[in-house]
């Protein structure tokens, strides 16, 4: 379970790169940070049932003018791959993709998962980070940010467990 | 009834409207009925009520239309569960059903059987769901979205088309710039700004 303190200082990173549409799913390590989102004002969070959707949700958003995250963990970015191709990257919508890593170093589940990942975000010429320490939070996500909006595709954050 | 029908009725009602199409006859008929680089012209089928979504939150002061087909809403339902929480009162998501694939063939889909979208639509939260069968009834009912605040859901039962029109003439991304220029020029601010803020403190 996630630990309070740093569901928040991932959420003031976030918030300081001007992020402010979040779509969600939980996953157990995400329940302190979709808890917050229910809560934080300066957010509009979109609660999803199925990541896919996220992907839409977020697209029309960023045609506002939102600047937009989607939460969730990698089993659901594999549900996602369709939208991402064919709204996200053909349509050129920069977003960030903070992404549970389910299955990467040190984790005893999902060892399909943390096989498939990285390789299915490099088929989709999708670039990815490492966040594994939550005081590099800003620096990873505002450089995420950056580079979504300069290459105009989504880019993703893959979230190690520990952190939560 | 024919879904083009549909769409010349209501076409004079729609200046300043967003409407999001999904691919295949919806869209090509619309922008044949009513061009416009307010319109968006979506490519992952399912997807429109979740794009539509988005942008109704991001301009919850303008109305949003979504034009779907029963095939595309029915691979994507958590849109409209979705649609239900969020309850964006901008919304309206008329889904022209002729209980087939259209575009790929015109196979059956589930609501040529005993699936029923309005009542999906309701049983997902959207409490002002109606099913319509002629043009006068889609008209009336599109005036009633208009003029209240929704989410609205539209069945309107349609006959499959004899051909899905001709393609748009541009690309994705021309539609993209063509669309948020659009906007910017309706809302009176900048949208395509690059994040500087954020570059200078990286």
């Amino acid at each position: 379970m996630v630990r309070e303190d740093n569901a928040k200082l991932l959420l003031d990173a976030l918030k300081r790169t001007g992020v402010n549409f979040v779509a969600s799913l939980p996953d157990f390590s995400l329940v302190r940070v979709v808890e917050r989102l229910f809560e934080d004002k300066d957010f509009i969070h979109v609660p999803l049932s199925r990541e896919e959707e996220g992907v839409g949700v977020c697209a029309g958003a960023y045609l506002t003018g939102k600047r937009c995250a989607l939460l969730m963990q990698n089993a659901g970015m594999l549900n996602a791959c369709n939208s991402l191709s064919t709204t996200a990257l053909q349509f050129q919508i920069p977003m960030l993709l903070l992404v549970l890593y389910a299955g990467y170093r040190g984790d005893v589940a999902f060892p399909t998962l943390g096989q498939v990942t990285e390789p299915v975000l490099d088929a989709l010429r999708i670039p990815h980070h490492i966040l594994g320490r939550v005081e590099d939070a800003y620096e990873v996500f505002g450089g995420a940010l950056v580079q979504a909006y300069n290459m105009k595709k989504p880019v993703a954050v893959l979230m190690a467990k520990w952190i939560f | 009834m024919r879904r083009v029908d549909c769409m010349k009725a209501v076409a004079p009602l729609t200046d300043g409207i967003l409407c999001v199409t999904t691919q295949g006859g919806a869209t090509n008929e619309w922008n044949a009925v009513c061009p416009s680089d307010g319109n968006l012209q979506m490519k992952t089928l399912g997807l429109g009520s979740s794009v539509g979504l988005g942008i109704a939150l991001g301009l919850p002061h303008r109305k949003v239309v979504v034009f779907d087909g029963d095939g595309a809403v029915l691979m994507n339902l958590s849109g409209l569960v979705t649609v239900g929480w969020m309850q964006p009162k901008n919304l309206i998501h008329v889904v022209f059903d002729n209980k087939g694939y259209e575009a790929s063939g015109a196979t059956p889909t589930a609501t040529a059987f005993h699936a029923n979208l309005t009542e999906l639509a309701k049983g997902a939260g959207i409490r002002s769901a109606v099913e319509v069968r002629t043009v006068a009834e889609f008209e009336q009912a599109f005036k009633r979205a208009l003029a209240a605040d929704g989410p609205h859901f539209i069945t309107a039962v349609v006959e499959i088309a004899k051909e899905v029109g001709q393609h748009t003439r541009y690309d994705e991304v021309e539609n993209r710039y063509r669309f948020i220029r659009h906007l910017e020029k309706l809302e009176g601010r900048e949208i395509l700004a690059y994040p500087a803020d954020i570059s200078r403190a990286m």
